[in-house]
């Protein structure tokens, strides 16, 4: 801070002999004038003086029989004669001044974190509706409003802050993390638990319900696994009432699953010409200005390279440029070798077992088999599992209570 | 009264020691700050008596102090304060 004040302000670095050097030093201090990066060069003395000082040093010297040669001119004061004959620097740096002022007045970007459930699309649409979007005065934006609308249009954001960092929006959102109570109303009269496979029942264990089969058995697909309808009983055994529940238990049936896939016998790969163009954008925002141009190849890809620079991404003004280059391909049809096929189909294999054990479900055997012709190669067998089972149905039948109890 | 006038500082001391007062701004004492052997602030100075860069002499209110090393400068210099910086190798009161 010190260094951008004493560059504005303007100094000098002096050299001085003579006399008595050491009392010059003293006089100056005495004055109040500030001297530094005093150093000792032969018989002279070499230091820092500011313009301002500098220019109260004659009767100092002279009383003091000290001669004072300025040896370099630093500062502002010394730079602006020589910066005012460039006209039209001078006319760039007031307008880049200007610039940046101007700019610094609008919202040039918007940032939201902390959105889960809500995409950032519901949010752009929300901000939309409310008249918040890039390139809006600052003036125009009430931060407290906006806080207080994004609570009450998402219920499920607990907590929100908006702030502006720069140029910038800042929106900080927190959803509720508690799970959504998603009970759904159950039906009255209670509820049964179905087998979804036929199979044969490996483990059981029965939360709410009374169960109807046991380990071991072998089921078919709608078998009823664990009844809704308790009995309570008298002391003589005999049925005194029911009481509906909503069956509830952990059970797994082992069944097989059949398993096909399939893969054409061809592929089409691209194979690039090496002929290439390429053409330059600038973009403002959401607009893009290119020059305009003919369809370039009759068959090619496009990569988009773009760059903004740092200055101007860290003050979040959305201009960026690049080139589009445009590849001419060929597209050139091959057929899968046994290895290749095996390979890509063993690959769509395993990416059907890894979805099947993230559902829970054990695998215990497997018998695949591929098979090729002219067409395609074919991958079919079957997938002995250990799988979770139960789907609830309402209890259908006679004198169900419309309470949960009879 | 030269007995006085001998007695008069040390009673002076005797009576700042009491209260505690700093001796820098009521004696007008010298007031050397130094970190490690580069850097050096000095207060309370009258002024530079002698400057080359084996030795920079000071004069206080009472006494001199004399700074003593390689490559002595002084960093900054006004009515209140002076930083000497170089390799001091001594720090002599005469």
């Amino acid at each position: 801070m010190l260094r951008i004040l004493q560059f504005l302000k303007g100094y000098v670095r002096m050299k001085i002999w003579g006399v008595s050097p050491e009392r010059f030093l003293n006089l100056c201090s005495n004055k109040n004038l500030l001297l530094w990066d005093i150093s000792k060069d032969g018989d002279a003395y070499i230091m820092c003086i500011s313009l301002k000082a500098f220019l109260q040093l004659r009767p100092i010297a002279r009383k003091t029989g000290v001669r004072v040669v300025v040896l370099q001119r630093y500062g502002l004061p010394f730079l602006l004669p020589g910066l005012l004959k460039r006209k039209i620097f001078v006319a760039g740096l007031v307008l880049c001044i200007l610039f940046w002022m101007v700019s610094y007045s609008f919202v040039w970007d918007i940032s939201l974190e902390g959105n889960y459930q809500i995409t950032q699309e519901v949010f752009s649409d929300f901000l939309a509706s409310q008249e918040i979007h890039v390139g809006m005065r600052k003036t125009e934006l009430d931060i407290g409003a906006l806080e207080k609308e994004i609570r009450r249009a998402f219920p499920e954001i607990t907590w929100t802050s908006a702030r502006l960092s720069g140029t910038r929006l800042e929106i900080s959102v927190k959803e509720n993390d508690a799970p959504v109570d998603t009970e759904t109303e159950k039906p009255a009269g209670g509820q049964n638990l179905v087998s979804e496979y036929a199979g044969v029942i490996t483990s059981m264990i029965v939360r709410n319900g009374v169960p109807m089969v046991k380990i071991g058995d072998i089921v078919e697909e709608g078998t009823l696994l664990v009844e809704g309808r308790v009995p309570i009983y008298n002391e003589d055994a005999t049925v005194r009432e029911y009481i509906y529940v909503a069956a509830d238990a952990d059970i797994t049936v082992e069944h097989s699953i059949t398993y096909q896939d399939s893969l054409p016998a061809c592929y089409i790969q691209k194979v690039y010409t090496g002929r290439e163009s390429a053409r330059s954008f600038l973009r403002l925002g959401s607009r893009e200005l290119k020059l305009p141009r003919e369809r370039p190849y009759l068959v090619y890809d496009t990569v988009i390279s773009g760059h903004t620079p740092l200055i101007l991404e860290k003050l979040s003004v959305p201009i960026s440029w690049g080139q589009y280059t445009y590849r001419e391909y060929m597209n050139v049809e091959h057929a899968y070798t046994p290895e290749q096929a095996e390979n890509l189909l063993a690959e769509k294999e395993l990416q059907f077992l890894a979805t099947l054990e993230e559902k829970g479900v054990h695998i215990i055997e497997k018998d695949v088999k591929i098979e090729g012709n002219s067409q395609c190669w074919t991958m079919e067998g079957w997938i002995l599992v250990d799988q979770p089972t139960g789907r609830l149905t309402p209890i259908a039948g006679e004198n169900v209570p419309a309470e949960g109890t009879e | 009264m030269r007995k006085k006038q001998t007695e008069g500082p040390s009673r002076r001391e005797a009576i700042i020691d009491s209260l505690s007062l700093p001796k820098d701004i009521l004696l007008g004492a010298l007031r050397v700050t130094l970190t490690g052997s580069q850097e050096a602030w000095v207060e309370n100075y009258k002024g530079i008596l002698e400057y080359t860069e084996c030795q920079i002499l000071l004069q206080g209110k009472n006494c001199q102090v004399c700074f003593e090393g390689q490559r002595l400068s002084i960093e900054y210099y006004t009515n209140e304060d002076m930083k000497i910086s170089g390799c001091i190798r001594c720090v002599r009161y005469q």
